[in-house]
């Protein structure tokens, strides 16, 4: 958790100092992209606490993840379906989930430890 | 112990990969996508194409001004005559403000007042022309681009009025009766249709107030020019520099 927010923030300041941009008609995939991605994190953080972190798994997935949505969100734009709802809807929901896994499993540690 | 740590740091980096792609989102200023509707697609069209008008009338503009500068250069090579050069200008600015007789294709209207027995309502005020109702027309002649307009031989000027006289109208000073002879020069087209479409002013008149009003297109109308003298008494140029 607390290495996932350090990295973002480095990104971000590395991001924003960088002179890098993308044209803005792709900017809707990289959203998607984004949310797959972040979604990815969540699910390695919740596999981390679980001990049950694989680094393929993890990098196959955020990267598989990342990389299926703009092409959903790419062919619902070829199409004119917006596909890319699915990648909202399964990512946003999956995020929660995680989440809520992550915070059963850190308050639990911390009434373990109370416990003790 | 290390089996710990390399998870960590593969989150920590694939987290700063995350961070730099939500920068580049950041910097692009998307801005909020809204649905688009059909009033705002509308708006835009509007916004476009005065856009463009707007850069017709530059471009008009500046090819005006390298044919002035070219006028310039002749003179200052000697090619040209600098009398010449102003006697056009002044000839220019005398058509520009109704000082010359000027011909070209337009309309002619004809106004006549009601003259049936049986006229309109009980008033007999609806049944003759006012000198709102040539002012209208004319105001809707202008909107539809006239370049010259006259009313019974009189030339309609910035300055010209157009004021009830009683049974008459006064134009330029001058009493004018029914009926009334209205040429326009320009686009005969634009002139007839701001004269004879429904819903204008003069349609209005023609079928409410039942008045007389035909319209003929020609393609050769005489506009006689101003034939009063003006001075300005009060208004002075503003002089640069002053």
């Amino acid at each position: 958790m607390f290495f996932a927010l350090i990295g973002i923030l480095i990104g971000l300041i590395i991001g924003l100092i960088l002179p890098f941009t993308y044209n803005t008609a792709y900017s809707l995939y990289i959203s998607v992209a984004i949310l797959a991605c972040l979604d990815s994190i969540f699910g390695g953080i919740k596999a981390n606490l679980e001990n049950k972190f694989d680094t393929g798994i993890f990098i196959s997935g955020f990267f598989g993840n990342a990389i299926l949505a703009a092409f959903l969100a790419y062919v619902g734009d070829r199409l004119g379906v917006p596909l890319y709802y699915a990648a909202i809807f399964t990512f946003g929901g999956r995020l929660f989930e995680n989440f809520a896994s992550i915070r059963r499993i850190l308050i639990n540690r911390r009434k373990a430890k109370k416990e003790q | 112990m290390n089996k710990t740590k390399k998870p960590n740091f593969t989150i920590l980096f694939f987290s700063m990969i995350l961070g730099i792609f939500m920068a580049g989102q950041l910097k692009q200023n998307i801005p909020i996508l809204t649905p688009v509707t059909l009033s705002s697609i509308q708006a835009t069209k509007y916004e476009i194409n005065s856009v463009n008008k707007e850069i017709e009338d530059i471009e008009k503009l500046t090819m005006q001004r390298t044919e002035q500068l070219q006028i310039l250069e002749g003179i200052a090579l000697g090619d040209e005559d600098i009398i010449d050069i102003l006697d056009a200008e002044l000839e220019n600015n005398k058509i520009a403000a109704g000082f010359e007789e000027v011909e070209g294709p337009g309309i002619i209207i004809r106004m006549e007042d009601n003259l049936a027995e049986t006229a309109f309502g009980e008033e007999f005020d609806f049944d003759v022309i006012h000198d709102i109702d040539v002012l209208r027309i004319i105001n809707d002649l202008r909107g539809a681009g006239a370049e010259a307009i006259d009313i019974n031989g009189q030339r309609v000027l910035s300055i010209s009025e157009i004021k009830c006289g009683g049974p008459i109208i006064r134009v330029n000073g001058k009493s004018l009766g029914a009926p009334f002879y209205i040429s326009a020069i320009g686009d005969p087209k634009l002139l007839n249709a701001a004269i004879n479409a429904p819903n204008t002013y003069a349609y209005a008149l023609r079928t409410i107030d039942q008045l007389n009003i035909e319209t003929t297109i020609e393609d050769h109308i005489v506009v006689p020019k101003y034939n009063g003298r003006f001075n300005f008494l009060y208004a002075k140029p503003l002089k640069e520099g002053d």
